[in-house]
């Protein structure tokens, strides 16, 4: 260290040892003079003594800053001098190195931020999650890892494993001040949640155990700090203020530490609400307390001597006893003695979570991974292309690197200033991919689902992103330095003196050698550019199974806003007939749940045709009114749409009335069911109920089978089952077809919206393409990320190809010369160099190949419709390979066919 | 009688032991050094300078532009405290590496 300070102030070093010395000398001399000496011979004799200043002040200078940091500073600015000699160069290979770096560091900084990264909380290396493997017989509200409220209050008991537990669940709230209310984000917490996570208050208190007892009764939020920044403008007398969650008064009782964001990276509250006021904050959701309704994350703070092993084992005693205490409860009589035997095969996993719970991790991991070995990919072909370019310039500069080593420079010596070179150009490059890094982060966020709440993603650049910027920058100069290095170090000085002036054959084989794997490399990359883009085309022209033109969705809840059951149903009467009555919508429906979402309600269906029998899987259920599938222009393949009286019928049951007409409730069922259940027979006529237990009566008929249309997503291809919509909505979600353009639309029905309640906010509002393209994200970004990928890694090699035959081309000149003097043709000349240029690209391609087999199972679970050993895809990318490789050589074996005879042997 | 050249290592233990007595310029060490090992022992003056740089560097001698006895302003080295600790331990482990040494040939001549 303290040689890397003597650095930078050497100057002052020297001037003091120059002074040091001379006043030595000239003691000595006046000395030597006082015993009768000379001036001049005392001062030679003084000198003589000493052994030469110029040694001194050299071994001296070898103390101040060590050998090797004085070598690596010389090395560095003759580097720096020689750049600035060759800019195009140099240009090429930082830019190369740029790319590379800076899509890796880009990569790497959104893998660190979702997958990778703990919460900023005490100690997140002892948070654990529990998770439920097996059936646990109980109605799902969420997406994983899901378990009921009551099971989270008695794991805060097992104080011997843990110093606390807490449950979570993200939800939505209609939040307000007294004016108009405004969807935001929440998170229905345990009033250990705050404890657990070892948060601080910046203002007021935190959520505590006194505030999660009695259901109902703990009327209080905690804001967080952003939201309070921004929504009240950071004002100090918050605590204490009553704000209306979904219409009902609560009291802020404080603001949490800037620094925590919640546990879910993908998506950050607002809001905190004790989990025992759920009833108020979930419209509708009644059963916190039910041990069969699962809706929360449960996480725990492992006690600091227990390990995770110790606590997963301990808890299996106690997991074992609530199993079998819950089989004799009284609401488990309603299942079969399978499901039984399922549940009581249950076991309880903990995992290590300190990064929390992530829905967003759960989806995005994957792809992003592949995205990541993708970029690696890259940067080596970067590497690849620089190393090539400093071979090429290495025999533009071997008689320099002759006369170094005929001077008596080590061979070592030469190595490392080439390595220096890589290396210095490797830190530019990555400094450019460090400024790089954000834009392109920014640019992959922008393809990340936007929802109510915020991403806690930055596309800034934190300490650690630049170590891994810095430490890539290392590997990836020392890659490109290193074949040159080895190349310098092994040529032997005379041949390499005997060699006729301009035409060294520096290096050839290991260039062709590069050149051959940058092939390889890009082999993987185009193929996978051209599976991705497959699944994304095959997915757009697979389509919904409707027509998404013309269409748009909007929802609303206005349970949040208060209303009751009968209220929100003459408020839905109301604005159907407002659409109904406008003349720019053609036609429009409700569906109970979204499309496209992401997310399904699904159950297990009973079935009575012949015989009686449960469906092996769970069936995706929703719930529209008639004129659905008109609207989304599906077809009814068999039998009819609802009408009006299936939806009377409905509510003819749920209010124990006498059922009007035929008597029967009706369903309606898409053709993957009936082929799956029916095995295609006529499905019409048949009875189905909800759910699997032995009690259900089957007593929904089956009146029609709508084609197949997709729920969660585009991808998937699934048995639905369609109920006619009833009453007691708790929100809905309206699909309406216009006419003319989405702009007019759009404002017809904010009009109508206002007209029926202008306090009511919308949730959502957008158009079925744009949820297409939503809902194919993540294909879009693979697709967009890996076809850019493929067509940089393509052009870095076609550089490289033609940079080869062109050296190619002009050392053998001779020899093509003398060839064409003997007579051959200039087609044979061409061919020379064609098939040169051809062995590389097959060799390139059968390297490839067995790579491409390699990878193919990281990235078949991404793919639809498109095996990763596609035929067609691999075939396209190996013609395209050697067309456009071919035309790469084409320019120099075209030059190759010019040479004229004479001008080749006069050459010498 | 012929000079033998200066053991390896010993050169720092010197010049330690040199500015102990007090703070010194280097030309002051070398004539100290001369005076010392008159006739005994070698000492190239040449190594000197990077000796005192790279205890410097050490932490062990402390150098400081002073007037010196003729007027001018030399570079006075002095010790350290870690150089007095180096010098101690130095001078420990010499004193039993030459008793040890001493020790076989005492053994090797009685037997």
């Amino acid at each position: 260290m303290k040689q890397l300070a003597n650095w930078f102030r050497r100057k002052q070093l020297e001037r003091d040892l120059d002074r040091e010395l001379r006043y030595h000398v000239d003691r000595r001399v006046t000395d030597l003079q006082n015993s009768g000496f000379s001036e001049n011979q005392a001062r030679r004799q003084a000198i003589l003594e000493l052994g030469g200043p110029a040694q001194i002040q050299e071994q001296v200078r070898d103390v101040w800053l060590t050998r090797w940091l004085r070598d690596l500073a010389y090395d560095l600015r003759f580097s720096v001098r020689s750049f600035r000699k060759t800019p195009t160069f140099t240009i090429a290979a930082v830019l190369s190195l740029m790319l590379g770096i800076g899509a890796t560091t880009a990569l790497y900084s959104l893998i660190d931020q979702i997958v990778l990264r703990a919460l900023s909380v005490d100690h997140p290396e002892r948070l654990v999650l529990f998770n439920w493997n097996g059936e646990q017989l109980a109605e799902t509200f969420g997406s994983d890892n899901l378990m009921s409220y009551p099971i989270c209050r008695d794991l805060q008991q097992q104080k011997q494993f843990f110093d606390g537990v807490f449950c979570r669940a993200a939800t939505t709230i209609n939040f307000s001040t007294g004016g108009e209310p405004r969807l935001t984000a929440a998170e229905l917490v345990s009033g250990t949640y705050f404890s657990v996570l070892g948060v601080s208050p910046a203002l007021g208190r935190l959520l505590m155990i006194d505030d999660d007892q009695v259901p109902g009764s703990s009327p209080v939020v905690v804001l967080s700090y952003d939201f309070w920044q921004n929504q009240f403008g950071g004002a100090q007398d918050i605590v204490g203020r009553t704000v209306l969650v979904n219409q009902h008064p609560m009291t802020v009782v404080g603001v949490a530490a800037p620094t925590f964001h919640g546990i879910d990276v993908g998506e950050v509250p607002s809001v905190w609400i004790p989990a025992v006021m759920s009833a108020q904050s979930i419209p509708g959701f009644e059963t916190m307390l039910d041990r069969r309704t699962r809706w929360m994350q449960i996480l725990g703070g492992l006690k600091q001597n227990v390990s995770l092993a110790e606590a997963k084992t301990g808890l299996q005693p106690w997991f074992k006893a609530m199993l079998d205490e819950d089989t004799r409860r009284t609401d488990f009589s309603r299942f079969s003695a399978e499901q039984r035997r399922q549940f009581l095969a249950s076991t309880l996993d903990l995992t290590a979570a300190p990064e929390g719970h992530s829905v967003l991790r759960h989806d995005l991991s994957r792809p992003l991974w592949v995205l990541f070995v993708a970029t690696a990919v890259l940067l080596a072909l970067a590497c690849l292309n620089v190393a090539g370019l400093f071979l090429a310039r290495g025999s533009a500069r071997h008689r320099e690197i002759s006369t170094r080593l005929a001077l008596g420079a080590s061979r070592g010596r030469i190595g490392r200033q080439l390595l220096t070179d890589s290396v210095l150009l490797a830190f530019a490059g990555g400094l450019l991919g460090v400024v790089m890094a954000p834009v392109a982060v920014r640019a992959l966020i922008a393809f990340l689902p936007h929802n109510t709440a915020a991403n806690d993603l930055q596309a800034n650049v934190d300490t650690r992103l630049l170590l891994f910027a810095f430490l890539i920058s290392l590997v990836a100069g020392f890659l490109a330095g290193s074949a040159p290095a080895l190349q310098a170090g092994r040529k032997s000085l005379d041949s390499s003196l005997r060699e006729r002036g301009g035409t060294p054959s520096g290096g050839l084989a290991l260039r062709r050698a590069i050149v051959t794997a940058q092939i390889a490399f890009t082999l993987v990359l185009v193929i996978a550019a051209g599976l991705f883009v497959r699944t994304l085309s095959g997915l757009l022209i697979k389509g919904p199974g409707f027509d998404t033109s013309s269409l748009i969705s909007f929802g609303i809840k206005p349970a949040l806003n208060g209303y009751s059951g009968a209220e929100e149903n003459r408020l839905i009467r109301r604005i159907t007939e407002g659409l109904r009555d406008s003349s720019s919508i053609q036609a429009s429906a409700i569906a109970h749940d979204q499309l496209l979402l992401g997310g399904t309600w699904s159950n297990s269906l009973t079935i009575q045709a012949r015989e009686r029998y449960i469906t092996d899987r769970e069936v995706q259920m929703n719930a529209v009114t008639p004129g659905f599938f008109a609207t989304l222009g599906a077809r009814i393949v068999a039998g009819r749409d609802f009408n009006e009286h299936d939806a009377l019928n409905v509510i003819a049951a749920n209010q124990s009335l006498p059922v009007s007409q035929s008597g029967q409730r009706a369903v309606i069922v898409n053709e993957a069911f009936v082929k799956r259940y029916f095995g295609g027979r006529n499905p019409l006529g048949a009875r189905v109920a909800m759910g699997s237990a032995p009690d259900a009566k089957p007593d929904s008929e089956i009146v029609g089978v709508v084609g197949n249309i997709s729920y969660r997503d585009v991808r998937e291809q699934w048995e639905q089952a369609y109920f006619p919509i009833g009453t007691e909505l708790s929100g809905s979600n309206f699909y309406v077809r216009f006419r003319g353009t989405p702009e007019s639309a759009f404002r017809s029905i904010r009009a109508i919206l206002h007209n029926a309640d202008p306090t009511l906010p919308i949730s959502y509002f957008r158009t079925l393409d744009e949820q297409i393209d939503r809902s194919l994200n993540t294909e879009r970004m693979l697709a967009a990320l890996s076809s850019s990928f493929g067509t940089l890694a393509l052009l870095l090699t076609l550089v490289g190809l033609y940079g080869v035959m062109s050296f190619v081309v002009t050392q053998r000149t001779r020899e093509i010369g003398i060839r064409l003097a003997l007579g051959a043709s200039r087609w044979s000349a061409i061919w020379l160099i064609l098939r040169d240029a051809s062995a590389m690209i097959l060799m390139g391609i059968g390297i490839g190949l067995p790579l491409v087999w390699v990878l193919g199972r990281l990235v078949e679970s991404q793919l639809y419709g498109v095996k990763s050993s596609d035929s067609t895809v691999i075939c396209i990318t190996v013609l395209i390979l050697c067309s456009t490789g071919l035309s790469a050589a084409l320019i120099p074996a075209h030059r190759a066919s010019g040479v004229s005879p004479t001008d080749a042997l006069r050459a010498e | 009688m012929k000079r033998f050249p200066i053991p390896q290592g010993t050169l720092d233990m010197l010049i330690l032991q040199i500015v102990s007595l007090e703070p010194l310029h280097g030309y002051g060490i070398a004539q100290r050094l001369e005076q010392i090992s008159r006739s005994v022992v070698q000492v190239n003056q040449g190594s000197l300078y990077p000796a005192l740089h790279r205890l410097e560097l050490k932490g062990w001698l402390k150098g400081k532009w002073k007037q010196s006895e003729i007027g001018r302003e030399a570079k006075f080295y002095s010790l350290t405290p870690t150089g007095r600790l180096q010098l101690d331990t130095e001078k420990s482990s010499w004193a039993r590496l030459a008793g040890a040494v001493q020790l076989i040939f005492d053994e090797s001549s009685g037997s």
